[in-house]
This record gives C-alpha cells, sequence and structure tokens, in this order.
C-alpha cells in the first residue's frame, strides 16, 4: 500500500485549507475545499462515521456482510467499515459476500480481487454463485437466451443470490456500495419511468427492514469522485472492467447528465438526494402486498417469485416466461430495454444493480 | 517532453489495456509550453485506440474522468490550463466503471 | 386521447365503448385467419379518429413527426383544445364572472394558450347573445407581455417590431375586445427600477440563480399587473414540455419538498391565482399547431436557457427524442405527489359562480387532509418551505440584522444560488430588493408566530369544547 512519490508542481502549489501544511491533493466536490490527501482520509472516514452513527446503521455484536463486487466502491466500503469498526469500536462480526454470476473472463477476475480483499482486510468471504443456487451460470443463459434481455436475469438472480448468501452467514443485515452518484442517479431514474414507489423508498439509507435481511447504503452521501480518488492514493486494489455481457451499459443519459451537473455544480448530487427525501409522497399509496414464494419460500408478491418464473422458463427450455411487460418485480426495467434502440439507454447500469 | 501517463478504473482498456505509458510530447511549434489542453489531443490522436468518447468529451475529459497531476487533482491546478513539466506524471482515472 | 404508446394500432384511442369491442374483435379475427398480416389497405393514410381525412403525414404539406402525423389537421386540433378545455373546466379554472390576464411570451405555447382562450370566450359571448335571460356574464381577457429589454440584449427595432406585432395579434382578434398591457420587468420596483434591477442581478453571481430570480421577477410584476388592473385569474401557456424541464430542475436544486406546489393546473398562493391550462399539451404539438394554423410567433424574445436550467432543457430534449412519451411520464410521476392546499380554486361564496363548472369540477389529486396550510413560503420564490427548513426566528441572536433574517427565511436553494454570500454583499443585495419580496418576509416572520398562536388557542377551544 506504499504511496506514490510526490514531485510538487513548481507554480505555486495550494495549500491544505484544513491543516494549512500541506500541500492540497484535491478539492472535495461536497464542500469545493482544497485538502491534502491526510485531512482527506480523515474527513472521509470521519463523514462516512457520522452516517454510520446518526442512521444507527448498525447496532454493537451485529454481523454484517458486506456486498464485495470487487469494485471501487464495495472496495473502499470493505476497507473503510473494518477500519471505522475497529477505531470507533463498533463491535461487529464484518464479512464479505460476493455473488459469483459465471461470466468467464469477467466474473471470474474480479472475484480473484475479492479474494485478495479478504487477506488484505482480513475479512472471511463467502461467495455464493448462480451455479450453485439456480443450476445455471451467465455463459450458459446467455448461450440460451442470447444478449436481450440478459440483464433481466442477472438482476433478478442476484438480488436474490444476496439475500441467500446472507442467509447462509447468518447476518443482521447486508451494506452495499450505492455511493451518492448512484442514489442521485435512481431518484431521476425513477422520475423519468414514473415508478412512484421505487421513488418514495430510493432514498431511504435502510431498507427491507420488513424483509429477510434489511440493506444499509452508508456511502448515500458519499461523492463517486471521492470514492475513487480514496482508492487511488490508498493504493487500494480494485477491479474496474466492464461485464462483457452488457459493454457500453455505463453509457447512459442519466449518468452523463449527473456527471455534467456535478460539473459545474457538484451540490447538485446531494440536492437530488435531498429532493427524494423531501418529496410528497402519500403513505397511502399501494404498496405490493408481500407474501412468500410457494416455491422456494423467498418474499414474493406474486405466487412465484421471479427469479422461480425465470428458472422456470430456463429449465422449460420457455426462457421468454417471465419477461414482459408484467407488474412484476422488474417493471419498467423491461420497458427500458425495449425502448432502446441499442445505442443509448437513460440509465447507466442496467444489470440490475440500481435495482433498489 | 517526458511524460509518464497512467489510464485507470477501466480507461486503460481503450489503449490496448496498457496502463503505463512513457511518452514523449513537445509543445506546438510556436509555442513554449505544453498545456493539459495540449496533451489531452495528443492522447486523442496517438494513445485512444477506440471510443475516444469515453475518453473526451469537447475539448476536455469526458465529465467522471478524473485527472491527476503528479498525484494532485488538476481541478487545483487549473485543469485545461494546467502547464506540464519534464518528467511530469498524469494519471486519467474513470469513474464509470464497475461499481 | 391516444393511449401513447407510438406504435399502438388498436384504436383505443375511440371515445365509444363498443366500437373498440368491434375493433378489438375484427383485429382478433383477422389475426386468426392471415396470421401476423393485419395491415389494412390505405389505412396508414387516414386518420386515426375520425377514419375519413387524410393524415397530416400523408397530406405532405408539412413535414411532421410522432402521433401527430397520424390524425387529420381537424382531429389533432380538436384535441389539442379538448386537453385545453378538459382543464379549463374540471378545474374551475374560468368561471364567467373572472376577468383572466394571459401572459403572453410571444412563443408558441403562450401564442396558443391566448388563442384557446379567446376561441373560449368568443363562444362564450355567442351564447350569451343568443340566450334570452342573459343571465350569465363572459368572462373578460386581458393581454401581458413582461418587457425585459431592461435586462436582455435584444437590438431595439427587433423589439419595437415583436411588440408592434403582439398588438396587432391581439388587436386583430374577434371581438370581445382584449387589453394588451407591455409590463415592464422593471415595475416591480415603484421608482428608479431600470438601475435597481440591472444592480440586483449583477449581485447574483450563479447563472442559474439569476435566470431563475429573473423568472420570480417576471411573475411578480404580472402579479403586480393583474392585481393593479382588476384582474381576477392569471393563465399561463406552460406546457407539458415545460414543466418536465421543471420537474427536473427543481428535483436538482433540491426543491423536491416544494415542487407539487409549480406543477398543478392551478396555484392560487398568490394574490391573482394562476392557472396552467396547457399543462397536457407538449411544446412539439403546440409547436406544430402554430405552423399549421398560422398563428405568429416572435422567437426573438426568447433567451436560451442557460446554467443549470440549460443542462435540464437538453437533457429533457434527448429524452424526449429517445422516447415519445418521456417529457408526460416526468410530469405524471411528478403529478403523483401530494400537491398543497392552494392547488385549486379557492371555494368562493360569490353566489354568480356557476353551477355546471362547479358541477364538472372534479378535485384532481386533492387528498382532503391537505387542509392545513403550510406555515412559510421562501420570500423570493414563493416556495413552501419543508418542516426541516423553517426557522426558528427566536433562535437568530438579538444583533442580526433584517438582511440576515431576510436570508435566513429564504429557502435552501434561493439561499444557494440567489443570495450573495458575504455579509457585505448581501446587506448591498438585501437594499436592491423590490419592496413586495421584503415586505413578504417580514409579513411571514410575523404571520409564522402568529399562526403558533392562532393554533395554540385553536388547541385550547376544542378541548374545552369537549369538556362541556
Amino acid at each position: 500500500m506504499g504511496e506514490a512519490e510526490v514531485k510538487p508542481k513548481k507554480a505555486g502549489p495550494v495549500q491544505c485549507s484544513i491543516c494549512s501544511q500541506r500541500r492540497a491533493a484535491l478539492k472535495r466536490p461536497k464542500t469545493l475545499e482544497q485538502i491534502c490527501r491526510e485531512c482527506f482520509y480523515a474527513v472521509f472516514e470521519e463523514e462516512i462515521h457520522r452516517v454510520v452513527v446518526d442512521n444507527q446503521l448498525f447496532k454493537p455484536g451485529e454481523r454484517i456482510a458486506i456486498g464485495a463486487s470487487g469494485g471501487k466502491d464495495s472496495t473502499v466500503l470493505a476497507y473503510v467499515l473494518s477500519e471505522l469498526n475497529r477505531r470507533h469500536n463498533y463491535g461487529l462480526d464484518l464479512f464479505l459476500l460476493s455473488v459469483d454470476e459465471g461470466i468467464t473472463g469477467y466474473r471470474d477476475d474480479s472475484l480473484e480481487t475479492v479474494k485478495r480483499n479478504e487477506i488484505q482486510y482480513g475479512l472471511p468471504l463467502k461467495v455464493v454463485s448462480y451455479k450453485d443456487l439456480y443450476g445455471w451460470t451467465m455463459d450458459e443463459i446467455v448461450k440460451m437466451i442470447g444478449l436481450k434481455n440478459n440483464c433481466t436475469f442477472c438482476g433478478v438472480f442476484r438480488r436474490q443470490a444476496l439475500d441467500r448468501g446472507a442467509a447462509m452467514l447468518k447476518v443482521d443485515k447486508l451494506a452495499t456500495g450505492h455511493n451518492a452518484d448512484d442514489i442521485a442517479e435512481t431518484v431521476l431514474l425513477n422520475i423519468l419511468r414514473g415508478d412512484i414507489a421505487r421513488l418514495s423508498r430510493c432514498t431511504s439509507i435502510i431498507t427491507g427492514e420488513d424483509g429477510p435481511i434489511p440493506r444499509c447504503k452508508p456511502f448515500k452521501y458519499t461523492y463517486e469522485k471521492e470514492i475513487v480518488m480514496y482508492a487511488y492514493f490508498k493504493r487500494l486494489d480494485y477491479f474496474s472492467t466492464e461485464c462483457i455481457y452488457s459493454p457500453n451499459a455505463y453509457r447512459g443519459f442519466a449518468r452523463e447528465f449527473i456527471k455534467d451537473l456535478e460539473r459545474i455544480r457538484p451540490r447538485a448530487i446531494l440536492d437530488i438526494i435531498r429532493s427524494g427525501e423531501k418529496f410528497r409522497i402519500s403513505t397511502s399509496a399501494k404498496m405490493p402486498e408481500q407474501g412468500t414464494c410457494e416455491r422456494c419460500g423467498y418474499i414474493s408478491s406474486q405466487k412465484w417469485c421471479k427469479a422461480c418464473v425465470l428458472l422456470e422458463g430456463l429449465n422449460r427450455g420457455l426462457p421468454k416466461l417471465g419477461i414482459g411487460r408484467t407488474r412484476g418485480l422488474n417493471n419498467g426495467l423491461e420497458c427500458d430495454t425495449k425502448q432502446s434502440n441499442g445505442v443509448k439507454n437513460i440509465q447507466s447500469k442496467q444489470c440490475g444493480t440500481l435495482d433498489f | 517532453m517526458q511524460l509518464t501517463l497512467e489510464f485507470g478504473g477501466g480507461l486503460e482498456l481503450l489503449c490496448e489495456s496498457v496502463k503505463i505509458h512513457s511518452v514523449n510530447v513537445d509543445p506546438q511549434v510556436g509555442e513554449e509550453k505544453l498545456t493539459m489542453k495540449d496533451l489531452l489531443s495528443w492522447v486523442r490522436a496517438n494513445l485512444i485506440k477506440e471510443r475516444p468518447e469515453m475518453f473526451m468529451k469537447g475539448d476536455s475529459v469526458r465529465p467522471g474522468v478524473l485527472v491527476l497531476v503528479n498525484d494532485c487533482d488538476w481541478e487545483l491546478s487549473g485543469q485545461l490550463d494546467t502547464t506540464l513539466e519534464e518528467k511530469d506524471v498524469i494519471v486519467f482515472i474513470s469513474t464509470l466503471h464497475g461499481g | 386521447m391516444a393511449c401513447g404508446a407510438g406504435n399502438c394500432q388498436s384504436g383505443c384511442f375511440r371515445d365509444d365503448d363498443d366500437s373498440v369491442v368491434t375493433e378489438k374483435k375484427k383485429l382478433t379475427n383477422r389475426t386468426l385467419s392471415s396470421g401476423s398480416d393485419i395491415d389494412l389497405p390505405n389505412h396508414h393514410n387516414l386518420c386515426l379518429k375520425c377514419k375519413v381525412n387524410e393524415t397530416l403525414a400523408s397530406s405532405g404539406t408539412v413535414s411532421v413527426d410522432g402521433d401527430i402525423g397520424r390524425f387529420c389537421f381537424d382531429c389533432f386540433r380538436g384535441n389539442l383544445f379538448g386537453k385545453f378545455k378538459l382543464a379549463v373546466t374540471s378545474n374551475a379554472m374560468i368561471s364567467p364572472t373572472d376577468n383572466v390576464l394571459v401572459a403572453f411570451s410571444g412563443g408558441p405555447s403562450s401564442r396558443v394558450a391566448l388563442q384557446f382562450v379567446h376561441e373560449m370566450q368568443h363562444k362564450a359571448q355567442k351564447n350569451f347573445d343568443a340566450s334570452r335571460d342573459r343571465s350569465l356574464p363572459v368572462f373578460g381577457v386581458g393581454v401581458a407581455f413582461v418587457d425585459e429589454s431592461a435586462v436582455s440584449r435584444i437590438p431595439s427595432d427587433e423589439f419595437d417590431k415583436a411588440i408592434q406585432d403582439m398588438k396587432s395579434i391581439v388587436s386583430n382578434l374577434a371581438p370581445p375586445d382584449k387589453a394588451f398591457h407591455v409590463v415592464p420587468i422593471e415595475s416591480v420596483y415603484s421608482s428608479n427600477g431600470r438601475d435597481r434591477l440591472e444592480e440586483l442581478l449583477n449581485a447574483v453571481k450563479d447563472v442559474t440563480g439569476k435566470e431563475d430570480l429573473l423568472q420570480h421577477l417576471r411573475m411578480l410584476s404580472l402579479q403586480k399587473n393583474a392585481y393593479e388592473n382588476g384582474y381576477t385569474k392569471l393563465l399561463l401557456g406552460s406546457c407539458t414540455s415545460r414543466i418536465a424541464c421543471h420537474v427536473i430542475s427543481a428535483t436538482v436544486k433540491g426543491q423536491g419538498y416544494s415542487l407539487p406546489a409549480d406543477i398543478q393546473y392551478v396555484d392560487a398562493r398568490w394574490e391573482i391565482p394562476v392557472v396552467l391550462p396547457l399543462r397536457d399539451c407538449l411544446a412539439q404539438e403546440l409547436n406544430m399547431l402554430c405552423r399549421l394554423d398560422g398563428l405568429k410567433t416572435m422567437e426573438v424574445l426568447n433567451s436560451p436557457h442557460s446554467g443549470i436550467n440549460g443542462l435540464v432543457a437538453s437533457f429533457v430534449t434527448l429524452l424526449q427524442e429517445e422516447n415519445p412519451s418521456r417529457e408526460c411520464t416526468i410530469v405524471r410521476t411528478a403529478g403523483k405527489l401530494t400537491p398543497f392546499h392552494f392547488n385549486q380554486i379557492p371555494e368562493s361564496d360569490d353566489s354568480n359562480v356557476h353551477l355546471a363548472s362547479r358541477r364538472r369540477q372534479k378535485k384532481f389529486n386533492l387528498k382532503p387532509n391537505e387542509s392545513v396550510p403550510p406555515e412559510s413560503y421562501c420570500p423570493i420564490c414563493n416556495s413552501p418551505l419543508s418542516k426541516s427548513d423553517h426557522i426558528n426566528l427566536s433562535s437568530l441572536g438579538s444583533d442580526q440584522t433584517n438582511a440576515d433574517i431576510f436570508g435566513a427565511t429564504c429557502c435552501p436553494s434561493c439561499q444557494f444560488q440567489i443570495l450573495p454570500k458575504e455579509p457585505v454583499s448581501m446587506e448591498h443585495f438585501y437594499s436592491l430588493l423590490p419592496q413586495q419580496f421584503v415586505v413578504q418576509a417580514k409579513d411571514r416572520s410575523f404571520s409564522m408566530q402568529r399562526q403558533l398562536r392562532e393554533q395554540i388557542q385553536d388547541f385550547l377551544l376544542s378541548d374545552s369544547e369537549d369538556g362541556t
């Protein structure tokens, strides 16, 4: 974890506005302060600590799974949470939980990163695979259904796989690496799609408290830029290749819009989240009734959960089963996939990681 | 002028998956100094092998690509107007890949 | 109204239930007998609605895009006017005793608004002339143009010509006659308006903030004009596309709480209630109507948006190109947010209000529990403030200046993008504000305390009632 050698720029280095001693290394998007690396580490970690404490994300003695993809967000989350757990005596048992979708050349590589994280941070790792849970790898699914709708399968399966993995680990909560940019994007997407139910809950820092495993987002107010800067300065080991089955998935209009906004007004990202928190949404708005899937016992508003419907389709050789305009789990997602002309999409991550 | 360029966060995929490039870039004829603006157009012409729109937008980097000059956020050194010097290390990191 | 899906050919736009059923049967039969080929000969050249006239697309006189091209001119115009009329009647926007001021910018949306209001008034006049008892008066119409030459750089000859054009548009409308008001934006000041306005806008550093402040001043000047000239409603041409942009930009500026206040058919938080009868019409449709109907517009007066507003406008345009129903979806989503108590025409004791318009009035999406007025509004943008944004005036120290107190009563968005950060510039800015803003702020800080007292009193009263 050696830090890169620093060669100060001759043309008037900017002083850190916090310590007034060291050379500033970045401009914080949240506050526009120009601060040095050491002060950045301190405020970055302290802010996340405040979020954890103020929102009572964890209780002492809890077992917490960190959803780990090997990407920047979850890698930084694992690092910071284990650090804060030690520093502030949270008293948490932390675990890494990864999903192996079975995508050769993508997930196998990123899983190597997670396995290194396991050793680097000393956190036990649990990997649940689609193959074990469903009998199918994504490679096999794509071989059968092609590149259309594959993200629907992957998204539905991942959501459930994380819950099942969390249950196997007997954890109390699942922490995910969704950052402020992700949440701002989700607020916009839910407006663009007319999804008022999701709009009302997408800014909640803890979700699914009535479900099997509550999920929380410690990076809710953390800018993506700071996460990447932190990972870079700390030389954290993360994986950053796009999924081979949805290349260009990150070329979304909404994400690009967020980044354009950030350039002219960095505070816009937090303002969008703030708007999302303050929307006047009538609590009487109908929420789908939660039952359990008759087949696998997973929470479902229908007779069978979405994963079982999709799986049934695969096993019977009718992969279109469960794909379409049904008012189900993934309503809206499919509509947008259909409308896209294959060049650009309104959302950045089609693969369902934003599905919260 | 001897410079080290580093591409990360997935941007290396745009330059044949090579992360670190040692390059020699000189100021344009008649110009004394080399700025980030000059470097970007040089990179686009010489290093980016595919999908240049993933790296640039207009004459700057695409929003969401972080730039560090000698490990310092280029927002502190004047962004496109940053003057480069011999042996400078310039890092480009995409924040847009993966999660 | 068509079903919105670009490729829907099921005929579901029909009003007549029977015909929908037959249509569906026909489709099913055809599907069964001839497989996937369900195209009728000539089907594509006939208007979707009347099935008699040629579609706009096939008549080839103008290039039309999207769904519009699938209708004939009469049905297209009828549809659009129908949306306008439904909005007016179902929200009781205009009653026979009203005097309506139409805000006319010279752009296509307000041009259509003017045209439609005029047609409605014209028809009311005909009915009046034909009726025996003449008991129902005909509502009055006036037109106001906000003259922003004090702050924009439009060549004066172009500007004068535009004013002349607008004058002749208004005077060429059939009777009843309509007054045309040119309202200088600096009229929000009682004196020295031009200079103070210029200085005020110069004190705002953020380009988006400057643009939004100008927008608030525009509303203030319209309100003032409407009030002084005895108008009872202010009618704006805000269309779906415009409102969709507002939904996104308000979200981006952190105004999620107050957003539903701005996007309803009726906004009666102002002295003169504001109505938006074109809320369900797309900019694209209104532009098309202006072209087809030969309604003249004055584009020279409309400056493009900048800053955040500009970014939002191009984002929404991009989305609309990708999916022609996107703007509608955005407005529909925001429409599901809970509106405020002032988003309906206040019940009046006026017995002149015609029963027919009452009966037709549907209270869209207004929850009965929405009767408690929010305690406070931002003195600049007039947004209702959420609980957490209310300031506790007693918590401000006694050494606070008026400017400080004013700043503290503003919403977070105005504080960020409009108010100067340094105390000295803030004092200067405060001194330049139109009296209206300052008075509002003062009124509000007092009314907050008064309201609190009233609430306590109400509580005591109801308590004693229970006791007896």
